[in-house]
């Protein structure tokens, strides 16, 4: 019985350890839940280093069993008797063996039931009796662990060692973060700035960009570009630009003061190329409900060129 | 053995405080039912009255106050008197603390609809309801007390050591945590602010969890555990060092709340380091519990009422194991603000509270009503579906903890958010939300059957009122017996015990608290930090009449994944004027620390009118009526005086220019929007250019230059 308990212990970790590596490369890019892993693989190293110790002990045991049992074997065939045999059972004092010793000692050591009377307290409330049984030792030991836990952790983090405090913390995952950024951006096509934006007119990209569309903008510019409570896309006035730069600018960063929020947290550079280059191709759509035209009329360089757009699914 | 007494135990006062601990059971729950449901179906927020954000109070105060609150009444008057040998005290403090506390019970079913509440989690109640709970809870204390001293057993057994420390704490925590000036007659601001407030409320929650929930439940157990299973108690020893040690400790750990937020670094570490320390005196607890129960296992398997409880006390082990390890940091940054901590509480609430209070009701009724159960079958099927509905109600809640964490906290490769639309991680958990109001619903079931069950119960039963007793006089003798353990002699004084309970419990209150409030270095100021203009501050006051802390946090926690999200992490310096603080504990929607100028004035109308039109599949209620409610300016001088004497530095006769200010910036505001395009009339004298005022305001103070680097 026992043995099946550990495989299954043992089998239930093999699962862990297994979901552990499946979910340890996607989570890597996410460098603040960096704490999890770290956790994860000490609880791993903890819990691997006592089922190990507790196999060992499993194997010693069966050992000195078989060990026993080949012995009286042996000596049922030959006819001798062995030194155990020769005294009767009930003579011999019941010692405890050296594990049950120990787990009197730090594990568990409750007086058995047969016997509690011994330690029963003399009296009574209200019909409850109280037994005065020893605390449990694995109990009071797993106490002053926390205790003596507490203090080193006190020490690490104020009272001499070098544990950071929680600004120290953030300071040093940004400057993670920045240099893992400035690897994945490394000679990426991700490093469109308004400086250099084009409208792009792969179909492909452009539905990408109808998507976030539908997602983030049309709340405030309408399913249809028509405008609401931001202006309307599809007329030629534009308020600030209607070139791509001048549009990818103004997700980017946003005009706050008149209610256009920033977006760059939220989108790649490579996703505003996309939206900004969907929000081009609504011109002259001519969808109903529009918004009165705001801002001047546009005739600058980037006018879109409806022609080279296929606006898809329409 | 000459002078035997004959004496009658009041069964009435426990019947009573049984019967209205599983009504507002009831009531309880089924509002927790309803906000369940408002976060799936966001259109069952009906009306300005019966919106998440003012319901959610009305289910936490309704199932620790009403239902756990007469639920621990109901067991401490059973037990009391049966150990002490004697009827409680006073029959009419008896009924007057009934009474009283079914009064405070409506007033807040009344107020927090109404949106009257001081936004602190557990001490919602205004002020004048804050007065009438201490006055009950005097009451109640008089005649707890009366009854010990005038009692026929020598020593006070473990239930009653908890039952002291249980009134002591209690009245000490909810004195402290009302320290309030009054403005008008339903309205305060609390003496401390903002992380002195912070520190406090935590101080107070935590420990209201501990000394409201806890203490008295483990009273109970010790008296309806070994009685219903009709063995000895496990360790006399055990029950002597997790008393102490957990009321020691317990008061230390309210800072676990705080983890990575304003509160400094030590603050935080003493919250960690006294929660890990507590789990071995949380166990002892569960310990005693368990192993009381040897030799009787074969029994759980039939009686109802040992299974109720063997859940009940296994609950509130897994509970406060949980805890603790929540209160590890790393642990902390990922559950804090999610479903997590919801299912946690509710492990708790409906595992260790509402089971281990079916228990002693089936255990009860019974005897009190002179007959069996009605049903035993009725009561398992309570039992399983119960047992259930907590499975099903906390593992979809958990899943739904770790998913949204982990979405808040994913990047790109390239350093973007990859949800960096907060309400993704909302809709994405939807479906976890549904299955949690199943399981909430299963056990609402089990609850009914449970009172269909007692009540067939009394009906074929003959209530005893008062039950004949017999005992002898208590002779008082105090000298030590020869061989008697060391604490035999502190049983047979309860004010000594009443002493060193009190002293114990208000250690770490005091090396918490005292140096926050007095060390003017604790909190550094930052110059450009200003108090709130009237108009603003009277924005506040709806904010937290609406109850939007319930679901917003305004404390962004030192991780890129959050400076990313919301901006610059928060300074303590920043909350000196917060009276009271608005951290929150839960993100149902983003944190709004620095809401100010995210957004324009006409996007927060168009929120407020219709969430759903600025983000669309957003579960926050719409507040229509802000449009349409006339702005009350007339409190304005009360509230800036008020403030004034508190410490927030508004200028000489401030309160009387406040409302011609406050009116100023409101026309301000109303001229933006129409300029926005909104075209409504008249917008204000509408309370929603007071909440947009406050919501443009939120941490936009450290962003501005001060006047020396300009």
């Amino acid at each position: 019985m026992k043995s099946i308990k550990y495989l299954i212990a043992l089998l239930l970790l093999l699962i862990t350890a297994e979901g552990y590596s499946q979910t340890a490369p996607a989570a890597a890019p996410a460098t603040s839940a960096q704490d999890l892993p770290s956790i994860m693989s000490w609880l791993l190293g903890i819990a691997s280093g006592v089922l190990f110790i507790v196999a060992m002990i499993y194997i010693i045991k069966v050992n000195q069993f078989l060990y026993k049992r080949v012995i009286a074997l042996e000596a049922q065939k030959s006819g001798m008797l062995l030194p155990s045999d020769a005294v009767p059972v009930v003579a011999q004092p019941v010692g405890d063996d050296f594990w049950t010793r120990m787990r009197k000692k730090y594990w568990e050591d409750p007086v058995p039931i047969e016997k509690e009377a011994d330690i029963m307290l003399q009296h009574a409330h209200d019909g409850i009796y109280e037994l005065d049984n020893r605390l449990p030792p694995w109990w009071i030991n797993m106490f002053f662990i926390t205790i003596v836990w507490a203090v080193g952790y006190m020490y690490y983090y104020h009272w001499g060692g070098n544990g950071l405090s929680q600004k120290e913390e953030y300071q040093e995952e940004v400057e993670m973060a920045k240099k893992q950024i400035a690897i994945a951006l490394a000679g990426k096509a991700n490093s469109v700035d308004e400086s250099n934006v084009t409208i792009v007119s792969e179909s492909s990209l452009v539905a990408e960009g109808e998507l976030i569309y539908k997602n983030s903008c049309a709340a405030c510019h309408g399913q249809l570009g028509e405008g609401g409570v931001g202006p309307n896309f599809t007329d030629d006035y534009w308020i600030h630009g209607g070139g791509i730069k001048d549009l990818f600018k103004t997700i980017k960063y946003g005009v706050p003061e008149k209610g256009m929020i920033s977006w760059q947290a939220q989108l790649k550079p490579g996703d505003m190329q996309n939206v900004a280059s969907y929000i081009l191709s609504l011109r002259g759509t001519n969808p109903p409900n529009q918004k009165e035209a705001q801002g001047p009329l546009w005739t600058g360089d980037a006018a879109p060129d409806t022609s080279a757009v296929k606006t898809p699914g329409k | 053995m000459s002078n035997i007494q004959q004496f009658q135990y009041d069964n009435r006062i426990t019947r009573a405080f049984g019967t209205a601990s599983f009504v507002w059971g009831l009531v309880g729950m089924l509002v927790g039912i309803i906000i369940a449901l408002q976060l799936i179906y966001p259109s069952l927020n009906l009306g300005p009255w019966l919106t998440f954000g003012r319901l959610r109070p009305l289910h936490t105060n309704a199932v620790i106050f009403a239902f756990v609150g007469n639920g621990l009444f109901m067991g401490i008057y059973y037990s009391l008197q049966r150990l002490l040998k004697a009827r409680m005290w006073n029959d009419t403090l008896s009924w007057v603390h009934f009474w009283g506390w079914q009064v405070v019970i409506l007033c807040a079913a009344y107020t927090l609809p109404m949106g009257l509440t001081t936004s602190s989690e557990y001490a919602e109640l205004i002020w004048p309801i804050d007065i009438l709970i201490t006055l009950v809870w005097v009451v109640f204390g008089i005649n707890m007390f009366g009854t010990i001293l005038t009692r026929r057993e020598n020593h006070l057994y473990v239930a009653i050591w908890f039952y002291i420390a249980t009134w002591v704490t209690v009245a000490v925590l909810h004195i402290v945590r009302s320290f309030e000036l009054p403005v008008t007659f339903t309205q305060s601001y609390p003496l401390f602010a903002g992380v002195q407030d912070a520190l406090t409320q935590w101080w107070y929650g935590h420990n209201a969890v501990a000394f409201f929930l806890t203490t008295p439940y483990l009273g109970m157990m010790y008296y309806f555990l070994p009685k219903a299973a009709n063995r000895p108690v496990y360790s006399y020893k055990l029950s002597i060092i997790h008393f102490w040690a957990l009321i020691f400790i317990y008061i230390w750990a309210g800072p676990h709340h705080l983890l990575y937020s304003s509160m400094p670094d030590w603050v935080q570490s003493l919250g960690t380091v006294f929660s890990i320390m507590l789990i071995a005196p949380s166990w002892g607890g569960m310990l005693n519990g368990l192993l009381t129960l040897r030799g009787a296992w074969d029994r759980v398997r039939q009686d109802p009422v040992l299974k109720f409880m063997v859940v009940a006390v296994t609950a509130y082990g897994m509970a406060t194991f949980e805890g603790p390890m929540l209160s590890i940091k790393s642990f902390n940054a990922i559950s804090h603000f999610t479903d997590w901590t919801i299912a946690h509480v509710h492990v708790g609430a409906l595992g260790w509270n509402g089971f281990l209070t079916f228990g002693v009701l089936y255990w009860l009724w019974p005897r009190m009503y002179r007959t069996d159960l009605y049903s035993v079958k009725l009561a398992n099927t309570h039992f399983w579906i119960g047992t259930l509905g907590i499975v099903v109600y906390a593992i979809p809640l958990y899943f739904a903890g770790w998913t949204q964490a982990l979405m808040w906290k994913e990047f790109t490769p390239e350093g973007t958010l990859a949800w960096g639309n907060f309400l993704d991680t909302v809709t994405q958990i939807i479906p976890m939300y549904a299955m949690r109001a199943v399981g909430g619903t299963m056990f609402f079931i089990g609850t009914i059957l449970g009172v269909y069950n007692l009540y067939k119960t009394a009906q074929k039963g003959n209530f005893l009122a008062n039950e004949e007793a017999q005992a002898p006089a208590r002779e008082r003798h105090l000298a030590a017996a020869d061989s008697e353990h060391w604490h035999r002699w502190l049983e047979r004084r309860p004010m000594q015990m009443l002493l060193w309970s009190t002293v114990l419990i208000a250690i770490g209150g005091i090396v918490q608290i005292i140096p926050m409030v007095f060390i003017e270095s604790q909190v550094p100021k930052i110059s450009t930090v200003k108090p709130y203009t009237p108009l603003e501050l009277t924005g506040r006051d709806l904010y937290i009449k609406e109850g939007c802390v319930g679901c917003h946090s305004q404390q962004i926690r030192p991780f890129r994944s959050e400076t990313e999200r919301y901006g610059e992490y928060s300074k303590s310096g920043e909350y000196i004027y917060d009276r009271p603080f608005l951290w929150g504990s839960k993100r149902t929607g983003p944190d709004l620390m620095r809401e100010g100028g995210k957004y324009p004035d006409s996007w927060h109308y168009n929120h407020m009118l219709d969430p759903t039109t600025m983000s669309p599949g957003s579960i926050m209620p719409a507040y229509p009526h802000m449009l349409e409610d006339a702005l009350d300016l007339s409190d304005l001088p009360a509230k800036i005086t008020a403030l004034r004497k508190l410490g927030t530095p508004y200028p000489r006769d401030f309160e009387k220019y406040a409302i011609t200010n406050a009116q100023e910036q409101a026309k301000k505001i109303a001229a933006n929007l129409t300029s926005q395009g909104i075209k409504d009339q008249n917008m204000e004298n509408k309370e929603i250019v007071a909440i947009i005022a406050y919501l443009q305001r939120l941490g936009t103070d450290i962003k501005v230059q001060p006047a020396s680097e300009k």
